[in-house]
Parts: structure tokens; sequence; C-alpha cells
């Protein structure tokens, strides 16, 4: 049990991962019903623009600034996200096809973003460093890499501001407006396009924030896409795909339960692999609604 | 009903398909051989995703289930082979209506996830099943036995991969064309209108799982001959990905387009590879979001204006 504390801080810090993936969901979800699956690849692209950005792989000799690396992984994302959207997105709702038709056209984005990842930066995972150096934090016996605490703290950072945004500011009360009631969003003078758009970029902010964050411990890699996605769709389950605050406990409860599980539990390391599918398929049929219940339409 | 002349066409199809067999060069048998497989797992892939409206991503992991469960019952237990076959489709079915029990009550992608889980699942059963499923690196050395008194080799079980294409074709087009299809369209379509007008919703949604992911197994069991090799990385999530595609491209809901679909999705690669790469994975990923922008009636509504009627 010495090892306890330090694997509270690795549980902590893969949970906030997961979480803001399972937020990149519901922020592309709530108000568009569609479930985006090249979330992941989205994420994958934020990690290889911070290796390009930050390591001399692009621009050899050159190594970027962190904040460099920051900017370019939201501007790239949030234009990609924009674009995605408009051009696969919103022709088949104008055309009025089914709710499959998008998720299943984004299936097909999937694969161009992690074809496109693989051309450009080969098939080798490449590290990228961490800003804040190699060095070990200890917060009493709460230690770890300067890294995993940089993720807990912008994790924290970014689900206050989500929170704010949707709770205090006018546009967040149009994108629960919109996820509560299209229709009726839309009659009280909501423009819905723009809704639409803007979730999809926040989306792939968010999830390119993700990417960027676990680059120094984990390596950017063209096959790390589709894992992240189920995990931060199986956090997202678990906490409930109606409120801001069931993405962090469905992701920190996700990262706890595998790690702890993998570590104490008398079973093959390779069965703990299972982890996140028994967790998903469990929630799916026994609580679909999540940990946290939807805010009601009132 | 069946004309006499359709019957002739079938027969015709069968032999033709069947009389390549015999004349393709080793590596052309390889080729023609998986082609066989995947036409047989995309018309039963059609029958669940376009047909009967489910997203489901476990179709591997049902033809991973039927190669591992003959492999094992038939060569690491020693069961007859006739034993071991049906052995291997009745875990395939049993297994298949256990997951659709609570899987078919999911609505739309939630139903994509769960069976994603489900496929995961088996791969790590299957990683981790030590000397029964050989792990990562799976089980080899061991060949068909004699069926039913026949030792069948070489272009022979071409022969029976093309019996098998025929028998699933035929199966599902029977199938299409009854009250059962009839209702599996409209619950795909509408739901509720479905079940007003008196179709059992849940029944039908577990039966069309069930039995297309029986097929699934089936399909499974004849790879399982092909290379006489089977390991765990051919039932991932990737193949699942081009099963999709080629239901998408060729035309999802005809059986026709799930042929189409299969064949060019399969053998593009061959052509492609040496021009782009590994970048054929991009074509197909555009080729996806085209097909689903423009031509939702894929490759096989643009060959027969007949074909885009039934498909929609």
């Amino acid at each position: 049990m010495e090892d306890l504390p330090e694997l509270i801080v690795s549980a902590t810090a893969s949970g906030c991962i997961y979480a803001l993936v399972a937020l990149a969901y519901l922020l592309i979800l709530r108000p568009t019903s569609v479930i985006n699956f090249a979330i992941g690849e989205w994420a994958a692209t934020g990690a290889f623009i911070g290796v390009a950005v930050l390591t001399p792989l692009a621009w050899p000799r050159l190594e970027g600034p962190y904040w460099l690396a920051l900017v370019a992984v939201l501007v790239i994302l949030g234009l990609l996200g924009w674009l995605v959207e408009v051009v696969t997105v919103r022709p088949l709702i104008r055309r009025g096809a089914g709710i499959t038709s998008p998720i299943l056209a984004l299936l097909g984005v999937l694969v161009i973003f992690r074809e496109s990842l693989t051309m450009l930066f080969g098939a080798d995972p490449l590290p990228s460093p961490p800003p804040f150096g190699f060095k070990r934090v200890a917060l009493g016996p709460f230690a770890g890499a300067s890294q995993q605490f940089l993720i807990i703290g912008a994790t924290f950072a970014v689900f206050v501001a989500v929170w704010l945004f949707f709770e205090r500011t006018v546009w967040g009360r149009a994108f629960e407006a919109v996820a509560l009631n299209r229709r009726a969003a839309a009659l009280i003078g909501i423009n819905l396009r723009r809704v639409t758009a803007l979730a999809f970029a926040a989306g792939a902010m968010v999830a390119g924030l993700a990417g960027l964050l676990m680059t120094p411990l984990t390596s950017a890699h063209y096959m790390m896409g589709l894992p992240l996605a189920i995990q931060g769709f199986t956090a997202l389950v678990i906490g409930g795909v109606g409120r801001v605050e069931g993405a962090l406990l469905g992701g920190l409860l996700l990262a706890f339960v595998e790690q702890l599980g993998a570590r104490y539990l008398p079973i093959p390391s390779g069965l703990t692999l299972g982890f996140p599918f028994v967790l998903l398929i469990v929630f799916l049929f026994l609580r679909p609604g999540g940990l946290i219940a939807p805010r009601e339409a009132c | 009903m069946p004309g006499a002349s359709r019957v002739l066409a079938w027969l015709a199809a069968i032999v033709a398909a069947s009389a390549l067999a015999f004349w393709l060069g080793g590596y052309a048998t390889d080729v023609y051989r998986k082609m066989l497989i995947w036409i047989a797992l995309a018309l039963s892939y059609n029958f669940l995703f376009g047909i009967a409206g489910q997203v489901a991503f476990s179709h591997f992991a049902f033809a991973g289930v039927g190669a591992y469960a003959v492999v094992i019952l038939a060569h690491k237990i020693g069961l007859p082979f006739g034993i071991a076959f049906i052995g291997a489709l009745a875990l395939c079915a049993l297994l298949a209506y256990i997951v659709a029990l609570p899987a078919t009550r999911l609505e739309g992608f939630y139903l994509a996830l769960a069976t994603l889980a489900f496929s995961q699942l088996v791969l790590v059963v299957i990683d981790e099943g030590g000397s029964l499923t050989g792990g990562t690196g799976g089980i080899a050395n061991y060949r068909l036995p004699p069926v039913l008194g026949f030792a069948i080799r070489g272009p022979w079980y071409t022969v029976l991969l093309v019996l098998l294409v025929a028998l699933t074709l035929w199966t599902l087009v029977r199938l299409d064309h009854s009250a059962f299809g009839r209702a599996c369209r409209a619950i795909r379509d509408n739901a509720v209108a479905a079940a007003a007008m008196g179709v059992d919703v849940r029944r039908v949604k577990v039966l069309a799982f069930t039995l297309t992911s029986t097929l699934a197994g089936l399909a499974g069991i004849a790879y399982a001959y092909v290379d006489n090799v089977i390991n765990p990385s051919v039932f991932g999530l990737e193949n699942i990905f081009l099963l999709l595609f080629m239901i998408i491209i060729g035309g999802s809901g005809s059986h026709l387009g799930a042929i189409i679909g299969a064949i060019v999705v399969y053998l593009a690669p061959f052509l492609l590879e040496p021009i782009v790469g590994h970048g054929f994975l991009v074509v197909f990923g555009v080729l996806v979001v085209l097909t689903i922008l423009f031509q939702p009636a894929g490759l096989a509504g643009l060959l027969t204006w007949r074909a885009a009627r039934q498909a929609t």
C-alpha cells in the first residue's frame, strides 16, 4: 500500500485525460445528438501538432515554446472541428437525414484523420517534452511527474471554464436550450447552425488539448486515437451525458478502477485491459443515464 | 415465385464462380478465397446494418468466436469435425442471443458502442486464453479433416466457399422478401410506427441480430480453414470499419450493393497500394463521406435505378 498516494496521482491524471475526451464528446453530443467517434483522432491530431511545434521534427533546429503549441492546437483544432461540421454534418442535417448518417460520415472522417496523421508523421511513436521538465513534484505524500500535476490543474481549469460558460453566459444558455429542445430553441431565435458549428469547434479544441497534455507521458502515436475514443466515451456513459460534472466524475472513476484494479486485483494484467469495456457494457445496460441525472426540461 | 430462369441464373453464377477456382493460381486463389469470405460477411452485415438498421460493431467478434470455437473443439479437444462444427455454430447463436437481449434495447449508436465493447472483450479473452487460444500468436498447424468422407482440398475448398456465399445470399434474400424482412425494414425506418402496426419490435430485432451474427460465425468457421491459421488481430476493430465501409460504399440495404462493396473495397488496395501506398485508407474514408453526402444508395444505386429503389 506504500505506492497508493502515487497511484492516486497517476490515476487522477489519466482520469483527467479521459474526462477531457468525455467533455469533448459531451460538447458535441448535447446540442446535436451526434456521437462523434472521430474525437479520439482529434486528440491524436492535437498530440502531433504539439510534437511538431515543440520538437525539431517538422522544422529542423526550431523548437517552439509551449504557449505556441497550446495556441496552435486550439486554433487548428477549432478550425478543423468547424470545417468538419460544415462539410460533413451540416448538409446531412439540412437534408433531414437520420441521426445515424452524420455519425457514420464521422467514422469516415476518423479514418481520414488517422491515415493522414500516419502519412504525415510516420508510424513510430514520437515523444514530446513536458513544459516543466522531467522533475518530480511532491505535495506531501502525493508525488508524481510535473506533467501529471499540469494535467490535473489544466483539466480542472477547463471544467470550471466550461461550467461557468454553461451556467453564466447567454451563449451557454443557448447551448443548453438547443440540447433540451432544438425546435423550441430555433423558435426563440437561437441560431442552430452557429451553435452546432461552435459545438464541433469547442469539442475539437478540448480533444486537442487532451492530446497535447498527455503526449509527454505517452508519446504521440497514430494508434492512440481509437483507445482514447473508447475510454472517453466510457467515461461519458459512466458520468451521464446530461451534465458537465458527469464527464469529470466518469473519467476519474474509470481511471481509478483501471489502475487500482490492475495494481491490487489478483488477476492477470492482460485481463485488466477489459475493465473499461465491462464498465461500458454495465453502464449502458443497467444505468444508461449515467451516475448524475441530467437536468430536466422545466 | 422464382421461375425456372431464376434457378438457372443462380446455378450459372455458382458454376461460374466455382470454375474460376480451378483456373486461378496459388496467390490468386488466396485472394479469391478471402474475397469470398468478405462477401459472405458483407451480405450478413448488410442485413443487420442496412436492412434491420442496427449499427453493431460485433460482426467480426462473432466470426472470431466461430473460427476459434471450431478449431478449439475439433483440434484442441479432438471432437469429431461434424460435432465441432455444430457446436461452434450453436455457440455463436447462443452468444449472439445473449448479447442481443440487452443490446437491442439500446438506441442508435449506443448499440455500436456496446457491441464494440463486447468485441474488445472477446479479443481480451482470446489474448489471455493461454494455450487454449494460443494468446496473441493464435493457433496454427491444423487441417480440415474429411467431411462426410470427402477430403476437401485445393480448389474444392474454394468451391465450398462459393457455396457458403450462395447459401448466405439465398437465406438473406428469402428472409428479406418474407414478412420478417419487411418487419426489419419497417423497424429501421420507424420503430414506433412498426410497433403500432403490430410488429413485435424487440423480437424482430433480437432475431435479426442473432441470425446475422450466426451467419458471421459460419463465415468465421470457413475462414479458419483458408490459411489454417487463426490469430486475434483478424477479428479486431480495423476490419469492422472496412466491413461498414463496404456496405456504405456498395449501397446500404442492397444485397447487390453488399457484394459490389465487398469486391471493390477488398480489391481496391491491391490496385491502389502500388500508387498511393498506405494512403488507400484515406481514399476509403473520403469515399464513405462522399457516398453518405451525395449517393446514399451507394454504387448499387448508381448501377441500376431499380436497385436504388429497393435500397431506399
